[in-house]
């Protein structure tokens, strides 16, 4: 956590980018948009955890390229919102600017620990919640809460879901 | 170019959004929006519906493992379990199927005592029988100490079952009716023609000393007769199973009244006295027992056989008591 607080803490150059196997990138964005939908059948509970914005996370931070990032996220959004029947764009914003900024801060601190992992998790869960909301109040014009104990729930669920599929995804690292 | 937007990923940022800003408006300002994205949607459900059919199917064959193999573990031993409960429970049924069944042989029991007040019986409990099978003997739970002694008759609401040959401290052994070495002094309810009913070893006890001359029909009904001072007057002893000519006598088989071969509760008769005719369910008198034979029922039910008739007749060896 005190790496995430303290971007300083370690210098930009050694921070190690990490490299994945071909194809991981979009293997994962892919299951992940499949699971989120393919869950949702099988209960409520899975509306819990959002799997495309920890894949989105994951890949910011790891990869730390912002331009890979934005893309990444602008993808798995879209991709989001083309399953759904919300207007292409929702999703897509919130998480291309999530992408760019995990990328952003991912190029800062080191995210290696499981509870620095869950910080991050935690507030870019909310900071991409109040980006949707802001899309939704000012283009939408619909009157969504930026904050609900539900989601103070799915942040934390999310987050506690994410330090595992963190882990998952770190074997899928091309050693160097 | 490529160097350009990496060094300002800030201002790709800002168009990336401000794409999607505007792909959102146009989508928002025309009414029918859904229409102008739906190559967008298209492609994205063509692109990932294929790997959800996988993954359903992946999701159906893994479930079908599991509840096919994995979880019939569980269910066996479910299954065992519930076995076992079923086990349980139908022993418990039949427990209590026992019990309601021994509770209306005993209310039986106690609405015959309570319909003849006047004769002292005592209820008692079969618990075993003669080890050896050609005596047909039962042992009850009554014995001294509840003042049995022998030669004390034994009935069922149903009608005659033996006599006390040996008593114990907590236990008594009865003679029934068709053993070979029992005899009840007897006569024909319809004729009033006396006989004895001997055992002979089989089921079905026979009624000697009937001459080949007296006419006896199947059906009817036998009654003590009282002269084997053991057992009151006109209790039914059972029914003429079969009559057949014999040298000197007929052969006449009885079939008991009692079911003699399920007993489970019966009545010791501690005194001889007769039993009195009481109210009949209908509340009408029960016919006393007849002077007259015509007027005597076949079947001989307990109720209605009581008479004070004191009829002297022949007396055979096998009345005596015997030890």
């Amino acid at each position: 956590m005190s790496y995430m607080l303290n971007p300083g803490a370690e210098s930009e150059s050694n921070i190690e980018v990490h490299k994945y196997y071909s194809g991981t990138v979009l293997g994962a964005a892919l299951l992940a948009l499949v699971l989120q939908a393919f869950l949702h059948k099988y209960g409520r509970w899975s509306e819990l955890i959002d799997l495309p914005l920890l894949v989105t996370i994951y890949f910011g931070v790891s990869r730390r390229n912002p331009v890979t990032g934005l893309f990444l996220g602008a993808a798995i959004g879209i991709f989001q919102d083309a399953l759904s029947h919300d207007p292409i764009g929702l999703y897509g914003i919130a998480k291309t600017i999530v992408g760019y900024v995990a990328s952003s801060i991912g190029a800062r601190i080191d995210t290696e620990h499981p509870a620095s992992r869950f910080g991050l998790i935690f507030l870019f869960f909310h900071f991409h919640q109040v980006v949707l909301t802001i899309t939704q109040h000012v283009l939408l014009d619909l009157q969504t809460p930026f904050f609900s104990p539900r989601l103070l729930l799915d942040s934390i669920v999310t987050a506690g879901a994410g330090i595992v599929l963190f882990a998952l995804l770190d074997r899928l690292r091309r050693s160097s | 170019m490529i160097d350009t937007i990496r060094r300002r990923p800030l201002a790709l940022l800002a168009g990336v959004v401000l794409a999607q800003v505007l792909l959102l408006a146009f989508q928002i300002k025309r009414e029918n929006g859904e229409d102008h994205v739906r190559l967008v949607r298209y492609w994205a459900v063509e692109m990932l519906t294929p790997l959800e059919r996988a993954g359903t199917l992946a999701f159906s064959k893994i479930s079908g493992v599991w509840y096919g193999y994995v979880s019939l573990h569980d269910a066996r031993a479910e299954n065992q379990k519930l076995r076992g409960e079923v086990e349980q429970l139908r022993l418990r049924n039949q427990q209590l199927e026992s019990r309601v069944a021994e509770e209306q042989r005993l209310g039986v029991l106690q609405s015959f005592r309570e319909a003849h007040p006047e004769a002292a019986m005592l209820a008692a409990e079969v618990i075993g029988a003669s080890a050896d099978p050609t005596s047909h003997t039962l042992f009850i739970n009554r014995g001294e100490h509840d003042h049995i002694r022998r030669n004390l008759g034994v009935i069922t609401p149903d009608g005659v079952v033996g006599k006390i040959v040996e008593v114990f401290p907590a236990s008594a052994q009865v003679l029934l009716i068709n053993d070979k070495d029992s005899g009840v002094g007897a006569l024909i309810a319809s004729t009033r023609t006396h006989g004895v009913v001997k055992g002979s070893g089989d089921p079905e006890p026979r009624m000697e000393y009937i001459v080949n001359d007296e006419k006896v029909q199947v059906g009817e009904a036998i009654t003590t007769s009282g002269e084997d001072r053991i057992f009151p007057k006109d209790l039914p002893i059972g029914t003429i199973a079969s009559a057949d000519p014999g040298n000197p006598f007929q052969v006449i088989r009885i079939r008991p009244a009692a079911r003699l071969d399920r007993l489970e509760e019966v009545l010791v008769l501690l005194s001889q006295k007769e039993l009195t005719p009481k109210k009949t369910d209908g509340g009408s008198v029960a016919p006393s027992a007849p002077s007259s034979p015509s007027s005597q029922p076949k079947t001989g039910a307990l109720k209605s056989a009581p008479t004070a008739n004191q009829t002297a007749g022949i007396k055979s060896p096998a009345l005596e008591p015997q030890r």
